[in-house]
């Protein structure tokens, strides 16, 4: 039945428009997999593509979120590199592919999946409660003066946020100690609560306590200031905020945001998934959604995306050994 | 709570027979148990203490607790063999009789049966066989009110699931045919 | 008073026939995923998110939120009729609904549960109403000993409440916590108990463990005895309902308890299931009859589900202050602000007053409307016991199997699911109770990780837990609540002046 009236649509569109390749095309509900809770920013991301691929008739099929945020995302590796050839399965992967593999010996490679398109890289910014210090120099003095280590916040344990916390430490000789939490959001509020000293969670996390005015942002990690200009809060936009390395703590660290297929499908799935990912981009739900969250734009496929991957993972697994953070 | 509820409800009308031959004690299958429990508990503490268990500068290692619960597991199971052995009252108790045991067989090896076809026959063929069959075999219903209920009980859910909620579920040789 | 004008205005945004009739839509689908096994609240939440994508803002959330409300609702019903908690926390409202329901007295328990929830979640959109910018700085003083604080207080409420033996005891709460601490360690990022397993990476779902434990289980005891599910023959009416409704004032300190404890752990993330099992736990403590609970007791049904829906309203005030969910759905509805440009905060009340007013509004009216709706459809529940056992046991066993695959999409649940039907079945037989091992299985790693948190925070020192006011009164009160039995003799044998809350006529 429902072969039927997928070979009647097929045919229409043919008919209807001619340029339109007339390749692969799922027959079932396509599945963006979270390798995160509900709620965090993958799930985010995850829940304005399917809004934004509804609203501009971009699939056929319905297109379902399934949340596997188990074991700190290892769940949805698992679950991606179990579905060899099942091209009805898509996941929003960050840097957890590359660390999960070393912090917890887990058995993943990238390499065994098929990869779609980078689509973002996520911003990281140090922040404190808006009573704490001004400045990243007048922060770090205080760090140091302490009696006892300032505390930082971050998800999860030897991941982004604890990698940071390591090189914040090592490059300026204060201590911190890191405390685990299970998300961003969770980090946020523990901040405002003043039960930690700092976060450095990315903008989107922290977007609305600094709107409140209740944090304030040092510095971001990355070579150059967000390119956003538009006021966020009521003096500030994202620009305003200056680099890490302008205020002379040089840390770097971008995170990828990118969408991968399970291994073995064939060229015309990840074809088809390329061309959808593409149009997705320039969806204004997308662009939107880019500029309110201050991810910074790229879009990569094919050799450019595994250039890409290899480099972005061989400086992760540099970051994670200098850190201690692999199992031996 | 425990068993309590059924104590409650024992005024059914066709309550069980009383002369049907004990298949073992609530002694024995405590003892089981137990020795069960304890050795999960054995097998836990090592796994622990190889991730570690013990209490470093930031606080207890992701072991500790679960290192020290296998240790009150397994002791509490080594005190509750030695309580069974020493209770008298639970070795009258009957853990099953012969009669029970093979009622709850009755329902535990088709809901088992079940499982597995599960895994071939995608979710709804198997419901649909596990419906039609306990009411045919076990309730003695006339056979096409049984086929009837499965049949509608099995369609419902694949549209409630598959179809309108879009809740992947196992499917097997029935619906690949139908193009699902 | 200005609180009470911008909630006039939300009343105004709604009464519109379009919302009402959304309403309706999102109660009646709310209910009916409710009541599937394996959808529930969250996942039920999840799925019919899409459907809102093309309305506007306020038109979304009143719907998403009414099927909110419906979920709550319905997630009762399987509880009481079958045993299958929907939510973990209808866990606690299994304890006596299912007895009753076995007594025949479904209607009743039903009409308790849906009553009892209605009156929780008024109190908490109360609170929500007057007292949300104060709330919300409230639970910003929640740190991890604080939360520690909370799961502790839970755990003591439970300790020597049982008559089991207490070896038995220490057995459940310790199995429950190992089991909880199955897959990745939140604050080493370890994989523990996982024994190179990728099923049990993601660490044991506690709905799965449930639905063996409670369904499956009570499907193997029901042969077993031979019991047919049994209805009550007498029709359902209106009666019921009013007697149910008569009785209520003899409860009064049970639901007053059950709210206050309900809003409290409401405003801290998570604390719904805590939050179910300490309003029956205390329920039980106070009681003077202590051992006719879990033997089909009202006031069994009336405490857990009145705090359960207090706290599972009040858990979307933080989530709309500050963008922190207290339960699985608020976490999803969450999800659903962000895709219409809605972000929760701090600003959300200040910038869009219409949407957030129009909301709290809509809990008002949705709870009135769903409670309507939901008495009125008791007689079709209850007459699901009078359909033959041979066809329901295979029904409810083919739902606890769909119910325990939806939940992760995974195989190996449900063979998990199994083998804890035939753990429950056991531990019922040799007396080892469920419930402080249930209540272990949910609370045992967020305990751990708070505590962890803490040690971290103050570098091994115990001390943490009496750092403030705030948290050094919870921990002593849960300290006090773990020698409750041995203080309450002692008060007993100087002279014979009872606890003031015994008086609760039974």
């Amino acid at each position: 039945m429902r072969n039927l009236i997928t070979i009647a649509a097929a045919a229409a569109a043919i008919f209807a428009s001619a340029p339109a390749s007339a390749g692969w095309e799922p027959s079932k509900p396509v599945e963006i997999v979270v390798a995160a809770g509900a709620g965090g920013a993958s799930d985010q991301m995850a829940r304005m593509m399917q809004a934004a691929i509804q609203k501009n008739n971009l699939l056929k099929q319905p297109v379902v979120v399934s949340l596997k945020g188990g074991a700190s995302g290892a769940e949805a590796l698992m679950y991606m590199k179990s579905s060899d050839g099942d091209a009805n399965k898509v996941l929003i992967a960050y840097s957890l592919i590359y660390m999960l593999p070393l912090s917890a010996k887990l058995p993943f490679d990238w390499k065994e999946l098929s990869p779609v398109a980078v689509i973002a890289l996520d911003q990281f910014v140090l922040w404190d409660n808006v009573n704490g210090p001004k400045t990243v120099k007048e922060f770090i003095e205080a760090a140091k003066a302490s009696g006892s280590p300032f505390k930082l916040g971050g998800t999860g344990s030897k991941r982004e946020d604890h990698v940071l916390t390591v090189f914040l430490e090592k490059k300026t000789g204060a201590k911190f100690s890191y405390l685990p939490y299970k998300s961003g959001g969770e980090a946020a509020t523990q901040l405002v609560g003043g039960h930690t000293e700092a976060n450095v969670n990315n903008p989107s996390e922290n977007l609305e306590v600094w709107r409140a005015g209740q944090v304030r942002p040092l510095c971001v990690f990355d070579k150059e200031r967000i390119s956003y200009t538009a006021k966020v809060t009521e003096t500030q936009s994202w620009n305003d905020i200056p680099t890490c390395k302008e205020q002379g703590l040089d840390v770097q660290y971008l995170m990828l945001r990118a969408m991968f297929l399970p291994g073995k499908v064939s060229q015309e799935q990840q074809e088809f998934y390329v061309d959808l990912f593409s149009k997705l981009v320039q969806t204004p739900e997308y662009k939107d959604y880019m500029e309110k969250q201050a991810l910074k734009p790229i879009f990569l496929t094919g050799k450019d995306m595994i250039q890409f991957l290899e480099e972005d993972g061989s400086l992760n697994k540099q970051l994670m050994t200098e850190a201690g953070f692999v199992a031996k | 709570m425990s068993n309590a509820e059924i104590e409650i409800a024992v005024d059914d009308p066709t309550a069980p027979e009383e002369n049907s031959p004990s298949v073992t004690s609530n002694r024995a299958v405590d003892v089981a148990v137990s020795l069960l429990l304890l050795a999960l508990a054995v097998v836990l503490a090592w796994d622990n203490w190889r991730t570690g268990a013990s209490w470093d500068s930031t606080g207890p290692e992701a072991g500790y607790f679960p290192f020290y619960l296998s240790v009150i597991l397994g002791g509490a199971s080594l005190y509750g063999i030695g309580a069974a052995f020493l209770s008298s009252k639970e070795a009258m108790e009957t853990f099953v009789t012969r009669a029970q045991l093979r009622r709850v067989m009755a329902v535990f090896v088709p809901t088992l049966l079940f499982c597995i076809a599960m895994q071939f026959l995608g979710i709804y063929v198997a419901s649909f066989l596990l419906i039609a069959g306990f009411m045919r075999i076990v309730g003695k219903i006339a056979i096409w009110k049984s086929l009837l209920t499965a049949f509608l009980f099995s369609a419902v859910m694949f549209v409630t699931f598959d179809i309108v909620f879009d809740v992947l579920m196992p499917k097997g040789p029935l619906e690949a045919a139908f193009g699902y | 008073m200005e609180a009470l004008g911008l909630l006039l205005h939300g009343f105004a945004v709604l009464l519109t026939w379009k919302t009402l009739l959304l309403m309706m839509v999102g109660l009646v689908l709310g209910v009916f995923v409710g009541v599937l096994p394996g959808l529930g609240g969250p996942n039920g939440v999840a799925i019919l998110l899409p459907l809102t994508f093309s309305m506007d803002p306020t038109s979304a959330i009143v719907m998403l939120s009414c099927i909110y409300w419906g979920a709550l609702f319905g997630g009762a019903i399987t509880s009481i009729l079958f045993n299958i908690p929907g939510e973990a926390w209808s866990v606690a409202t299994t304890f006596d609904g299912y007895p009753m329901a076995q007594q025949g007295k479904a209607a009743e328990a039903l009409t308790a549960a849906f009553t009892s929830s209605f009156i929780g979640s008024l109190v908490a959109v109360l609170l929500i109403t007057f007292l949300a910018p104060w709330i919300s700085s409230f639970a910003l003083k929640f740190g991890p000993p604080e939360f520690f604080a909370v799961y502790l207080l839970t755990f003591c409420s439970f300790v020597g409440l049982g008559r089991e033996d207490k070896h038995k005891t220490v057995i459940a709460m310790a199995l429950g916590l190992l089991l909880a601490g199955v897959g990745m360690d939140t604050v080493s990022g370890q994989l523990r108990m996982t024994f190179g397993s990728t099923d049990l990476l993601r660490g044991i779902n506690f709905l799965v463990a449930v639905i063996g434990l409670f369904g499956i289980s009570e499907i193997l005891l029901t042969m077993e005895e031979r019991l047919a599910l049994r209805g009550h023959a007498a029709s359902i009416s209106l009666r019921t309902v009013l007697a149910v409704w008569k009785d209520l004032p003899k409860y009064w300190m049970t639901l007053l308890r059950s709210s206050v404890i309900g809003c409290w752990l409401g405003i801290t993330p998570g604390g719904a299931i805590a939050a179910s099992f300490m309003g029956y736990n205390l329920a039980k403590r106070f009681s003077k009859d202590q051992d006719s609970f879990g033997k089909g007791r009202i006031e069994g049904v009336f405490a857990p589900e009145t705090a359960a829906h207090a706290s599972g309203t009040a858990a979307l005030l933080p989530m709309l202050a500050l963008g922190i969910p207290g339960s699985g759905t608020a976490a999803i509805l969450l999800g659903g602000l962000m895709v219409w440009g809605l972000n929760p905060g701090p600003l959300l009340f200040v910038e869009h007053k219409d949407f957030v007013w129009g909301l709290i509004a809509s809990m008002y009216l949705g709870n009135v409307v769903g409670l309507v709706l939901v008495l009125s459809t008791v007689p079709i529940f209850a007459s699901i016991l009078r359909v033959p056992f041979a066809a329901v046991a295979p029904m409810i066993v083919v739902s606890c199997a769909i119910g325990a695959y939806a939940i992760q999409n995974a195989m190996f649940d449900v063979w998990l699911m199994l083998g804890f039907g035939v753990v429950g079945y056991v531990f019922k037989k040799i007396k080892i109770p469920l419930a402080p091992f249930t209540l272990a299985l949910v609370l045992g790693s967020r305990a751990e990780d708070a505590f962890r948190q803490s040690m971290i925070i103050s570098g091994g020192n115990m001390k943490v837990f009496w750092a403030n006011g705030l948290v050094g009164t919870i921990t002593t009160l849960a300290i006090l609540l773990l020698f409750w039995p041995l203080i309450d003799r002692l008060v007993a044998s100087f002279g014979k002046s009872t606890p003031p809350a015994a008086k609760v006529e039974a």
